[in-house]
């Protein structure tokens, strides 16, 4: 048997074994092992390189310290003032809290990185408030899964980190290219929630009131700060991503510890709503104390034990790949396609496809380093496509089979995972018709980045 | 008798504790014969201690993790700190964190292990009749203790090459890299011990009629 033939029963052998249940890690670990083989390659390289992957890369370091601040931002009461206010904003529309959830998404996505942390936040605490204002269940899950997409293209992001990393672009310019866009799938996946509702005539309706704007947009700028510091360390230079995720982390640690300490001098209630707080009081969160701290962190600690191996072994996989030749009979394929735009689109439908049956970490592993060179190729720049490659990757989050924030939303609402998937489909139509938006359109990506 | 005569070379290398020796010893691929007889023995006697001292079963793993994880934000945002504040910065603030990292990944990937939540495509498991689903648990048992050996052969040369070599991080005038890179071997060590666990109870359940697949819950533990 030749190579080829051994390669593609390996292949078939580790998708039976993923159909199976067996984790992606192990999937993926088995290929390469499989493949090193084949290759008469040796072991040792994965345990090298599995190794090179963490003390190598200090801008990797970015991911675990987001995941954690979107831990810290949760437990401290912050995403709650940040979805309160996103309420106070939308609630006068019909679909309003179902738009305020996404809204509430695009603003925990400014803070953490995360796109199942911000489905699991947003959706643990806006789901059982939809289903009392009158929502389809179904729809209430699938309105968090799908506004967690936004959570890895809004800076700052995980999986831009990584594209960065592997890609050898600054991490910053793919963070700010990341705001537009971000913004745009916020916007579309609000339009489609509110086409919806109407049609359904689903929630309730709350009079827009200024003062409660007010009030709640007050109580959440210890949130808006954050985004701030974040947002203004990265635009001007000041730190590097991984040093501005350390930052945040700081920031949160002191602020959720002082707002407890606040909190408890004031004798405040949490339970008392918005209009019963006067704008002293709006000024602290709940807050944690430093015991909760390890408990807080051991969740990142956990959700980051489960990504960073994953995304050694991609690296792994993805030279083996390329020793394959992979590369370049992928790249053969999309640059027979035809310019600019035919190798565009092709490299959007790989992407799409892959999303569906692959977790985005190993799609964007394996597929950025060998449809990057191509589409620069062709003259689409590299931060354009960078967005345009992750926009499909995040939107692989909600396709099935293997959609995770469709498994997170399933997760925390306890909506069967295929009960909600008839509810995504709106989002996704929103979410590819922004995408397209995006690719078709340089200048989404690349206006905040005058100097490209 | 190649078998033991590696053997012997290997615990003779061990015995002189040169880190030369030692990564010359650890060349032969019977060093994988010799590493799954370790991690067998380890293994169990790691699930066992695990069952008769519950504190290390739910701790020890835990607070590596989350030692390292503050660690490292405390480190980068110190250096932050120190950068504006007092026109300073320490030069290994940003080599240490990235062993750090590494360390609570790999400890991570061992708990994840037992949690059962490293990231799957389950729909067909759980549809799966119940000697069927035992079948897909050994399996995967199998796979973390082949996939446990690997790392464990494969990271110990990379440790006894890093020492061999001298490779000090950078940064530091006298800290090794070997040091931080020895927790991938345990890390190696505590995924096979897990996964033995995971297999115990496995039986334990199929035995006494319990449902073998549970919702895991990232996060559920804390």
């Amino acid at each position: 048997m030749d190579n080829g033939t051994l390669v593609t029963l390996i292949s078939v052998g580790v998708t039976f074994l993923f159909m199976l249940g067996v984790p992606v890690f192990l999937v993926i670990a088995y290929w390469v092992i499989g493949c090193s083989f084949v290759l008469g390659l040796t072991l040792d390289n994965m345990g090298a390189e599995i190794l090179n992957v963490f003390n190598k890369g200090f801008a990797l370091l970015a991911m675990p310290l987001f995941i954690l601040t979107g831990d810290l931002i949760n437990k401290s009461g912050i995403a709650r003032r940040l979805s309160d206010f996103a309420y106070a904003c939308l609630g006068w529309l019909r679909g309003g809290l179902a738009m305020a959830s996404l809204g509430a998404c695009g603003l925990f996505a400014a803070i953490s990185g995360s796109n199942s942390a911000t489905t699991a936040t947003i959706g643990s605490m806006l789901h059982p408030e939809m289903v009392k204002g009158g929502y389809d269940e179904r729809f209430s899950a699938a309105t968090a899964a799908a506004g967690g997409t936004v959570g890895i293209i809004i800076p700052p992001s995980i999986i831009f980190i990584v594209y960065g990393f592997l890609m050898n672009l600054p991490i910053s310019d793919l963070f700010v290219a990341g705001i537009l866009p971000g913004a745009l799938m916020v916007i579309g996946m609000q339009l489609a929630c509110w086409i919806i509702c109407r049609m359904n005539g689903w929630g309730y309706l709350i009079p827009l009131q200024f003062n409660r704007v007010l009030k709640t947009a007050f109580g959440a700028w210890l949130g808006f700060f954050a985004i701030g510091l974040v947002l203004w360390g990265i635009y001007t230079g000041k730190f590097s991503p991984t040093e501005a995720a350390g930052v945040t982390v700081g920031f949160c640690i002191i602020a959720g510890l002082l707002s407890w300490l606040i909190s408890r001098l004031m004798r405040q209630d949490p339970n008392r709503t918005w209009e019963e707080k006067s704008y002293g009081e709006m000024l602290v969160v709940e807050g944690f104390t430093l015991w909760q701290v390890p408990g807080i962190t051991m969740r990142s600690a956990e959700i980051t034990g489960i990504l960073a191996p994953l995304i050694a072994i991609s690296v792994v996989m993805q030279q083996i790949l390329s020793l394959l030749g992979a590369q370049q009979v992928i790249g053969d394929f999309v640059t027979s396609m035809g310019g600019y735009y035919a190798v565009l689109f092709t490299a959007m439908v790989i992407v799409f496809f892959s999303g569906m049956v692959l977790e985005s970490l190993p799609v964007t592993i394996i597929l950025a380093p060998i449809l990057a060179p191509i589409a620069a190729g062709v003259g689409v720049d590299p931060i354009h496509f960078a967005v345009i490659f992750l926009v499909g990757a995040s939107i692989g989050f909600i396709t099935p089979p293997y959609g995770l924030n469709l498994y997170v939303a399933s997760g925390v609402t306890g909506v069967p995972y295929f009960r909600l998937l008839r509810y995504t489909v709106p989002y996704l139509v929103a979410l590819i018709s922004v995408w397209i938006f995006v690719s078709l359109t340089p200048e989404v990506a690349l206006f905040l980045l005058p100097e490209r | 008798m190649e078998i033991w005569s590696d053997l012997s070379a290997l615990i003779s290398a061990l015995g002189s504790q040169d880190s030369w020796t030692i990564r010359q010893a650890l060349v032969p691929n019977t060093t994988y014969v010799f590493g799954a007889v370790f991690l067998a023995i380890s293994g169990f006697l790691l699930a066992w201690i695990y069952h008769h001292v519950p504190v290390i079963e739910r701790y020890f793993e835990r607070t590596v993790m989350v030692t390292c994880y503050l660690a490292t934000a405390g480190i980068i945002f110190w250096g932050v700190i120190d950068r504006f504040v007092f026109s300073n910065q320490q030069p290994w603030s940003t080599t240490i964190p990235p062993f750090l990292f590494m360390i609570m990944a790999l400890f991570g990937g061992a708990y994840n292990i037992r949690m059962r939540t490293h990231l799957s495509f389950s729909e067909f498991r759980t549809a799966m009749p119940r000697k069927a689903q035992f079948a897909c648990l050994m399996l995967d048992f199998i796979l973390w203790f082949v996939f446990a050996l690997i790392l464990l052969v494969t990271t110990l040369r990379v440790v006894a090459l890093s020492a061999s070599n001298f490779q000090i991080v950078l940064g530091t005038d006298n800290t090794m890299q070997w040091w931080f890179l020895l927790s991938a071997p345990i890390a190696a060590t505590l995924m096979a011990a897990r996964a033995v666990e995971n297999i115990q109870d496995d039986v334990s359940n199929l035995r006494s009629g319990k449902p073998l697949l549970k919702q895991a819950v990232i996060g559920g533990d804390v």
